[in-house]
């Protein structure tokens, strides 16, 4: 899918995708048991460096990306920046009232966002989609009725959106011949909900029969695409656990700030 | 057709389509939920029902086990489907959303569609991953007004946006007549007429 903005493929491309997926569930959980910001702030650099090294995307697109990251990353902790618990004030404007201690907070909340974010980002550039799906029913042994039917309702997505567009414009044309509720406020929104899904179920009933009728849910079958576990697996299992080991070590041992506990 | 017990191809492909067309709507109005995020006042928790309001109506149409899993599943990669933005946050407590709409949706046997069913099983998913959030996001270091408001504003979310707008959406869908020959309530002709 970025074909067009990639410079060049990695041994990541060839990582399975479950592999990645399990290693993002080990990441979640070693952010949150990770409390001081320094190891953190050191994690993110490696992250950071594994999804320009890696992923292989042109500057340009990873610069975009990245702003888009990091600024959300830090909307999202703002909550704690303003409104945490702390002795040592910064800052006081009504409510608001930032202490030392909730902005380090408030970072520290920022960076797990974006760390997953980064490792995230990795994961969308150098994983096919329709891989998972194939990964989940030859390793897993997950039963083809649910790879095929998420498979086929994904190729469904871009018909909801020109239908939700077509929708649109239908209402606009009409706009003055109806009554205004039936547009925006509640009632629009209801009957453009409705109408997606009444037409969505038609469209998955029908496409269901079809596919349970060719075999689809029938459970022993060979597959076109074959995804396995290989060295590069290894590899990247290896790179990840490093690079966490070492932003634990450097974290305690070269500390970026004071600080080495947000709580 | 015969009534079949457990889940068809076509009950998971409906489950997962529903699923999507509320990642798409989702997607659409993200700029909502990015908008009221600042200033930390947790508005964005108003609209934190739509997350799980998938699980919930793909419930009421097919009524059959593992449907809410499926769905909240679903809705939760659909951010990654539509948008291309993986998150393994969002997945993890799509589950555990899923996991606990379902344990409500047992406890019905899976049979009734009353308004209170679903209101519940809203709030269990709002409930569900605040322990979660509590560590991640370190809550217990929030001042005590901003916490309430934002446990109050997620607990009416669940229960409003989930609850009563899913049966609001349930009713409607029904209502055009798709769901004649749809989930467990196929072998009944009168049901969804």
């Amino acid at each position: 899918m970025f074909e067009a903005v990639k410079k060049y493929s990695t041994f990541t491309d060839q990582t399975n995708p479950l592999t990645k997926i399990m290693l993002a569930v080990i990441l979640f959980v070693t952010v949150i048991f990770i409390h001081n910001p320094n190891t953190l702030f050191y994690l993110m650099i490696f992250m950071l460096f594994l999804l320009i090294v890696l992923s292989g995307i042109q500057y340009k697109y990873l610069i975009i990306l990245l702003l888009f990251i990091f600024i959300s990353g830090l909307i999202s902790s703002m909550y704690m920046i303003f409104y945490g618990e702390g002795t040592t004030l910064l800052f006081e404007f009504g409510i608001i009232n930032i202490t030392e201690e909730s902005l380090i907070r408030g970072i520290h909340v920022a960076m797990r966002g974006v760390i997953l974010s980064l490792f995230g980002a990795l994961l969308i550039f150098t994983v096919k989609i329709t891989d998972v799906f194939y990964s989940l029913m030859i390793q897993l042994k997950v039963k083809a009725k649910y790879a095929y039917s998420f498979m086929a309702a994904i190729r469904m997505v871009p018909l909801i959106i020109s239908e939700y567009m077509q929708l649109r414009q239908a209402k606009k044309v009409r706009k003055a011949l109806i009554y205004k509720k039936h547009i925006s406020g509640f009632k629009g929104i209801k009957t453009t909900i409705v109408t997606l899904i009444s037409q969505s179920i038609r469209r998955a009933y029908r496409l269901g029969i079809a596919m349970e009728s060719k075999g689809f849910s029938d459970n022993k079958r060979t597959y076109y695409y074959k995804t396995s576990f290989s060295k590069y697996d290894l590899y990247f299992i290896l790179l990840v656990l490093a690079s966490i080991w070492i932003a634990i070590l450097l974290g305690s041992s070269i500390p970026v700030i004071n600080i080495t506990d947000a709580r | 057709m015969t009534k079949r017990k457990g889940l068809t191809l076509t009950d998971v492909l409906i489950t997962v389509v529903i699923a999507l067309v509320f990642a798409v709507i989702y997607s659409l109005w993200d700029g909502i939920y990015t908008i009221l995020q600042p200033f930390g006042l947790h508005l964005n928790e108003l609209v934190y029902g739509m997350w799980f309001i998938a699980a919930i109506v793909a419930y009421l149409i097919i009524r059959k086990p593992g449907v809410a899993l499926i769905a909240e599943f679903a809705a939760a990669s659909g951010e990654t489907i539509v948008l291309l933005q993986f998150d393994i946050s969002l997945i993890m407590y799509g589950l555990l959303q899923g996991l606990v709409c379902e344990l409500i949706f047992l406890i019905f046997k899976y049979k009734s569609t009353h308004l209170m069913v679903v209101v519940m099983a809203g709030i269990a998913a709002a409930l569900i991953t605040l322990p979660l959030d509590w560590y991640y996001g370190y809550l217990g270091h929030l001042e005590s007004w901003n916490l309430i408001l934002m446990f109050s504003l997620r607990i009416l979310s669940g229960a409003v946006v989930a609850g009563w707008l899913g049966h609001v959406l349930y009713r409607a869908v029904k209502e055009t007549g798709v769901l004649k020959f749809i989930g467990s309530s196929s072998s009944d002709s009168t049901e969804g007429l």
